[in-house]
């Protein structure tokens, strides 16, 4: 409760503190208010593009390269009352594979700065692992109790970093971490108690398995099955929790409203989980609820940035991560059942984004996501923050590597494809 | 027959040639409800939509009444037989109007009270529905068969918007469906579809648009007269699913599909890059 108010207090006090906020601070909501005012969405809004991806690709790892620390973590979030956050060990983690994503289309020299920001990124995160293979939750500093689903998020980053320095001391304490997430695995495949948020279980931990079973096809035959069989069981705990309407129970997130975020990540979480174990019951589960989302875009023009379950209505704000999270499982599930309408659903949603991304600004904002649209909707207010960046670019990566598929005739749909 | 046709402008070429065509085929319409597109909120939208220069043009297509010459132009060349009479184009349902005698009423809204009243005076059996809002159910209550939609796709395999565009990349033959509305997207009973020959005759996806219009029209003819004469009847959507439990919704579609079904157009026996749905 005192950090609480603490952190309220230092947010309101953000501006008397550094003053010359104030301007864009100002300016952003101005922005905004005017165009939710005057701007009315319509069928053809998104259907041209107005902004190239490339550019837009560009000014988000701009944004990600500016908010890495002097210590190597990537800051969770530039504020617009209190200015860059400490650095955020779980982003950081995750942030690792975009930047790696973001070398193999890069322009010369663009590409050597990414892979540095990635090599010291790696190197911090390896600092932060406790004997016991966990990683800490919260920002840096904060506190330092073992977090599951911050474990299996850095866990990512640990995975692609491995695969490419070929350093096996990567590889090694990613093995320690996965075998401490086992070790803290319920019977029923979940995660619980003192490691998971809040002390309970959460149908977004799918984003952990998904870590586990990307580990497990770089591990040896034995450590690799260990890892595929708690992805697997984590799955096979997910998956009831899927209603037929779509919509997905056990997100658990007690005292807030279920954020388009969480839902992105449960579904994010188990249709990679999906593919890379071959459950092709768990895609045709993610299809279903991501066509309700889709419909709802399509339909209304954007998606709500909460919806209450059954996806019977929402916070009439936009929460641009999880757009950008749906634009990349749209994207995906393009990709494994070949149905061009999520890939045109993605490259709409692409679109909107695309033209949300301040072009100009401080450092900070130009290039940034912020949490919310308008800039003070519920979901991190008054933020840019660096996983709306992180998965924005995914998003573009992939839209990019789908359309050059396209174009080339290269693309083979993937084994798995029902 | 008594047969309302409903339009979303006077000088709408589509609900003009309608209009035309149904009374040349003696099937005069008895009356046309127009609904009214003036507007702000509208005229706004599109200025957001488009810029200034195309709402003009829009505005022009909507509220001025054209040449009518024979060697004027129209947008969708394809209707100028349709449009033709003696020696002048009809520009306008009002002239057709005054040819046919038949009424043309303007509202604002299609399913106000007062439209839905001025509907069951004249007592239709059915209502052609050529563009305008979303109809109520109370409105496609009024006529006796039901509302005619002419669906620029194969229905049940494409529904909803840019079908042929879509129909293109999916390998579905592109054609018309002619269909009673329910209170679904293109979900109602229909009374028959057909293909389009030399699709690949088409210079671009609006010369497409535009030949699949002229079409449905000509074929909405044949099938009013098949009503007329009781030899047509209309089937569930239900029944002839062939996409099994998947929904045949499709969306407006952004520029780089467009692009390939553009391409598609141009070199239909191209092998698909893509995987597609059906495909």
């Amino acid at each position: 409760m005192t950090g609480r108010i603490t952190r309220a207090l230092t947010e309101a006090t953000g501006l008397l503190r550094r003053p010359q906020r104030t301007i864009p601070l100002v300016g952003r909501v101005v922005s905004d208010k005017l165009r939710v005012t005057f701007e009315q969405r319509h069928l053809y809004s998104y259907t041209t593009t107005k902004r190239a991806s490339g550019d837009a690709l560009n000014s988000l790892v701009r944004w990600i390269l500016d908010a890495q620390r002097p210590d190597g973590g990537i800051a969770a979030y530039y504020s617009l009352l209190t200015g860059y956050s400490q650095s955020y060990p779980e982003v950081t983690g995750y942030i690792v594979p975009t930047l790696y994503d973001f070398t193999r289309t890069a322009a010369h020299g663009e590409e050597h700065e990414a892979v540095t920001a990635a090599e010291r990124a790696t190197c911090w995160l390896l600092t932060l692992q406790s004997p016991t293979g966990s990683f800490p939750g919260g920002v840096q500093g904060v506190t330092t109790q073992p977090s599951v689903f911050n474990t299996g998020q850095i866990l990512h980053g640990l995975v692609r970093a491995a695969t490419e320095t070929n350093r096996p001391q990567i590889l090694e304490v990613a093995a320690l971490a996965a075998d401490w997430l086992i070790e803290v695995q319920q019977a029923d495949g979940s995660w619980s108690g003192p490691v998971a948020y809040q002390n309970t279980a959460h149908t977004y931990y799918s984003m952990v398995a998904w870590a586990m079973a990307e580990l497990s096809e770089h591990a040896d035959d034995h450590a690799g099955q260990r890892y595929r069989q708690a992805a697997e069981k984590n799955l096979n705990w997910v998956l009831p929790h899927f209603r037929k309407s779509g919509w997905v129970d056990g997100i658990n997130l007690h005292g807030h409203p279920t954020y388009l975020h969480f839902i992105a990540y449960v579904l994010q979480g188990v249709l990679e989980c999906a593919i890379l174990l071959r459950r092709n019951n768990a895609i045709d589960l993610v299809a279903k609820s991501s066509w309700v989302l889709l419909r709802k875009f399509e339909t209304n023009k954007y998606l709500a940035g909460t919806y209450s379950p059954d996806f019977k209505d929402g916070l009439r704000f936009t929460c641009l991560t999880g757009n950008a999270q749906m634009s990349c499982v749209w994207l995906r599930l393009y990709e494994v059942t070949g149905d061009l309408r999520y890939l045109n659903a993605a490259l709409k949603m692409n679109e909107m984004l695309k033209q949300l991304i301040p072009v100009r600004g401080p450092r900070g904002i130009a290039g940034g996501v912020s949490g919310s649209y308008p800039v003070w909707g519920r979901y991190q207010a008054f933020r840019y923050i660096s996983w709306g960046c992180k998965f924005l670019a995914d998003a573009l990566l992939l839209e990019r590597r789908l359309l050059q598929g396209i174009e080339t005739s290269e693309y083979e749909a993937l084994p798995c494809a029902s | 027959m008594r047969i309302v046709v409903l339009g979303s402008s006077v000088y709408s070429e589509t609900s003009c040639a309608i209009a035309a065509h149904l009374a040349e085929q003696g099937h005069a319409p008895i009356g046309a409800l127009v609904f009214s597109t003036l507007n702000r909120r509208t005229l706004l939208r599109k200025l957001g939509q488009w810029g200034a220069r195309e709402v003009v043009r829009y505005a022009q297509t909507k509220f001025v009444a054209r040449g009518n010459g024979k060697g004027a132009e129209l947008s969708n060349p394809y209707l100028r037989t349709m449009l033709s009479h003696g020696p002048r184009l009809f520009r306008s349902l009002r002239e057709i109007g005054s040819v046919y005698g038949f009424p043309i009423v303007t509202c604002r809204d299609q399913n106000s009270p007062a439209s839905i009243s001025q509907l069951k005076r004249w007592a239709p059996d059915f209502i052609i529905f050529t563009g305008g809002n979303i109809l109520r159910k109370q409105l496609l209550d009024v006529p006796r068969l039901g509302v005619l939609n002419i669906h620029l796709g194969l229905l049940p395999e494409i529904r909803g918007m840019s079908s042929p565009e879509w129909s293109l990349l999916n390998r579905v033959p592109v054609g018309i469906t002619i269909h009673y509305m329910d209170a679904g997207i293109d979900t109602g009973p229909i009374l028959q579809r057909f293909e389009l020959p030399d699709v690949n005759r088409s210079k671009s996806l609006s010369d497409l648009r535009y030949r699949l219009i002229a079409f449905g029209i000509e074929k909405a003819g044949e099938v009013i007269a098949g009503l007329d004469q009781g030899t047509i009847a209309a089937t569930p959507q239900a029944s002839l699913h062939s996409i099994a439990n998947q929904d045949s919704q499709f969306f407006v579609m952004h520029e780089r599909l467009q692009a390939g079904a553009a391409e598609r157009l141009a070199n239909p026996h191209q092998a698909s890059p893509v995987t597609m749905v059906n495909g």
